[in-house]
């Protein structure tokens, strides 16, 4: 059985509409899922609710088989990292991250050496005796991390805390985190509204939307398959046409406005959104493919240039396209190109209309 | 030219206020038997009235009970009532914001009378408790808006923080929300301690003969003999009060505190 149980949990703040709707999800002991949403979509209204700073309105939270929901933040043996740090201003680095251990009267003898051994793994030792405004961003929220991890909690919950790092420093500490991670094996639910992030740390990623949970699966699974249109279009970079499967020319779709292509797969009924990702696409070369690439011309508008690749937007017959060719196929075109380009069958993924 | 402008307005501002300090001080050591300046000759023979002067101890007393005792239950109310204001909801709160303001709005004379004909039926006028009651009443709202605005300004992720650490409500408040909102709590309280020490109005309608506080006594006295020990007395307050300020500068500036 799952380690952490959320069971159809709902919050509402004015009885009226729902920050969190039924929202079910099983988290194995260990793992390292991610909460990815927009803006106002319930990551952090989930995250308070586990540590117990919120109240489902119904719904069920366990853990470990024990019923969480009943207990008080401080009878919860949860941790917590927030994105704006939240440490302790008249406290040392070392003495925010003794303060759980008292709270929870960690053997006195004890907590010295755990508090020192914590500040290391997140490479701070240095910076024991400094009060936090006297620590950078990142050296801060390694405090914070250590404050939330020296306890041994059964869950550490954090709420987009690389949020407010720039961009090189929140590389770095998402590797970071991963190997803290691997090396304490505690169980991590991590918000965040960044999809790179949540595609290159997590185990698995729960994708959040208006309070509902739209997906949960690995970030592959997630990026190559999205259970709609939504997740494929907040995961990444993507190109949608509808279509419509026809039962007389099964392994066939017709793309309204660009014509029948073939899909590899078992296909739905009925109205069909397709997605291709724009990587997806590459130059059609005439010596290439074994013949059954479906082929589509673009038009280009505008081009931007990653260096590593190229992101190319323009139109097909109309309709906007965009995709990512290497730098070198991508080098030297203007606005008004016509590039063919061709997909595979297996390339596409197909969603029923709802 | 223009450039000296601000510096010379700043000169003379300080001149301004630091004056009477400068007649005052040389005025406490004067041969004198009146007020007079400059001094015709120096001696410590008005300190040495002050400390052996019954009346004036008495009143010294008084002014430190009546004072802490204003400072403490100025605490005692301006806490609880700024986080009810900040951290919940009512009905009528914007009303009773106001209500919270109009001691600081009202001339001190007005009050004053008021609390004269609100104590004497209680017995209260020329006591320890009206006096302490009297000067609460306006130190309460200022320490309110003082650590109101501390308040407003405090991360409820910190308290958040320190549950998820284990701590209870009762350990939140004391290791957490009390040290980090010392700054507001220690202005607050200093100000209620200064404004009772150094109020004479209130103190001349209620305090009455067993209350007498210095400011008061300083009053009778210099209206009835014009005595010089005043001048002691004046210099010892100012520079009680300005080793207090300067103290409390110094425990803001620590480290330990934001
Ligand atoms: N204390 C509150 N009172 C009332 N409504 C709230 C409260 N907290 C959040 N909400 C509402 O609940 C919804 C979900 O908010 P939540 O903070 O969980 O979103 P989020 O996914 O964390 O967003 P973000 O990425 O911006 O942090 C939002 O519509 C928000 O306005
Ligand atoms: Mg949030």
């Amino acid at each position: 059985m799952a380690y952490l149980r959320l069971r159809q949990l709902v919050k509402s703040y004015d009885g009226k509409s729902n920050a969190v709707d039924r929202v079910s999800i099983d988290v194995e002991r260990g793992e390292f899922i991610t909460l990815l949403g927009p803006s106002g979509s319930g990551k952090t209204t989930t995250l308070l609710m586990i540590a117990g700073f919120e109240t489902p309105t119904s719904g069920g939270i366990e853990l470990d088989g024990r019923n969480l929901v009943a207990r008080k933040p401080y009878e919860r043996n949860v941790g917590m990292v927030f994105q704006n740090y939240a440490l302790f201003p008249h406290m040392t680095a070392t003495n925010n991250v003794l303060f759980p251990l008292k709270m929870r009267g960690f053997p006195k003898h004890e907590i010295g050496a755990r508090a020192e051994q914590m500040l290391g793994l997140v490479g701070l030792r240095r910076f024991a005796d400094r009060y936090p405004r006297e620590l950078s961003g990142g050296q801060q929220q390694r405090v914070a991390l250590a404050r939330g991890l020296v306890f041994n909690p059964d869950v550490l919950l954090l709420d987009e805390p690389l949020g407010a790092l720039d961009k090189n420093l929140r590389e770095q500490m998402q590797v970071e985190l991963k190997r803290i991670h691997r090396e304490v094996g505690i169980t991590m639910i991590y918000v965040t509204h960044d999809q790179t992030e949540a595609m290159t740390m997590s185990d698995r990623i729960a994708v959040f939307c208006n309070g509902k949970l739209e997906q949960v699966g690995s970030p592959l699974d997630v990026y190559n398959r999205p259970a709609n249109r939504f997740v494929g279009e907040f995961v990444g970079d993507s190109n949608f046409f509808a279509g419509r499967a026809d039962p007389a020319r099964p392994g066939w779709i017709q793309l309204s406005g660009l014509g029948p292509v073939r899909i590899a797969g078992d296909l739905p009924a009925g109205e069909v959104d397709v997605m291709i990702r724009p990587e997806r696409l590459r130059l059609q070369r005439p010596d290439e493919g074994d013949g059954m690439d479906n082929l589509i011309d673009l038009i280009v508008d505008d081009t931007i240039n990653y260096g590593d690749s190229v992101l190319v937007i323009g139109k097909t017959r109309g309709l906007p396209l965009r995709a990512r060719l290497s730098s070198k196929d991508g080098a030297a075109l203007g606005p008004g190109a016509a590039l063919p380009l061709a997909w595979a069958p297996a390339d596409a993924h197909v969603l029923a209309r709802r | 030219m223009v450039r000296y402008v601000p510096l010379v307005l700043a000169l003379l501002a300080a001149i301004f206020l630091v004056a009477p300090m400068a007649i005052i001080v040389p005025m406490s050591f004067s041969k004198a038997i009146s007020f007079e300046f400059p001094p015709p000759g120096y001696w410590t023979g008005y300190y040495a009235q002050y400390f052996s002067s019954h009346s004036w101890l008495e009143a010294t007393a008084n002014s430190f009970i009546i004072a802490s005792g204003s400072m403490a239950l100025t605490l005692i109310a301006a806490l609880p009532a700024a986080f009810g204001f900040v951290r919940h909801r009512f009905y009528g709160k914007s009303v009773l914001n106001l209500v919270m303001l109009v001691p600081i709005i009202v001339p001190a004379v007005v009050s004053a009378l008021g609390y004269y004909s609100f104590l004497s039926p209680l017995r209260l006028v020329g006591t320890h408790a009206g006096m302490i009651l009297a000067h609460s009443v306006l130190s309460i709202p200022v320490a309110f808006l003082v650590i109101t605005a501390a308040l407003k300004g405090f991360d409820r992720n910190l308290e958040r923080a320190a549950m998820s650490a284990g701590a209870g409500p009762l350990r939140t408040f004391l290791w957490v929300t009390m040290p980090v909102l010392r700054p507001g709590i220690l202005i607050g309280a200093l100000f209620a301690f200064l404004h009772s020490f150094n109020e004479a109005v209130v103190a001349i309608f209620i305090a009455g003969r067993d209350a007498s506080t210095l400011p008061k006594k300083m009053f009778e006295s210099i209206r009835l003999e014009s005595d010089p020990v005043i001048a002691v007395v004046s210099t010892l307050l100012t520079g009680a009060v300005l080793l207090g300020v300067l103290l409390s500068l110094f425990v803001r500036k620590r480290p330990a505190s934001r």
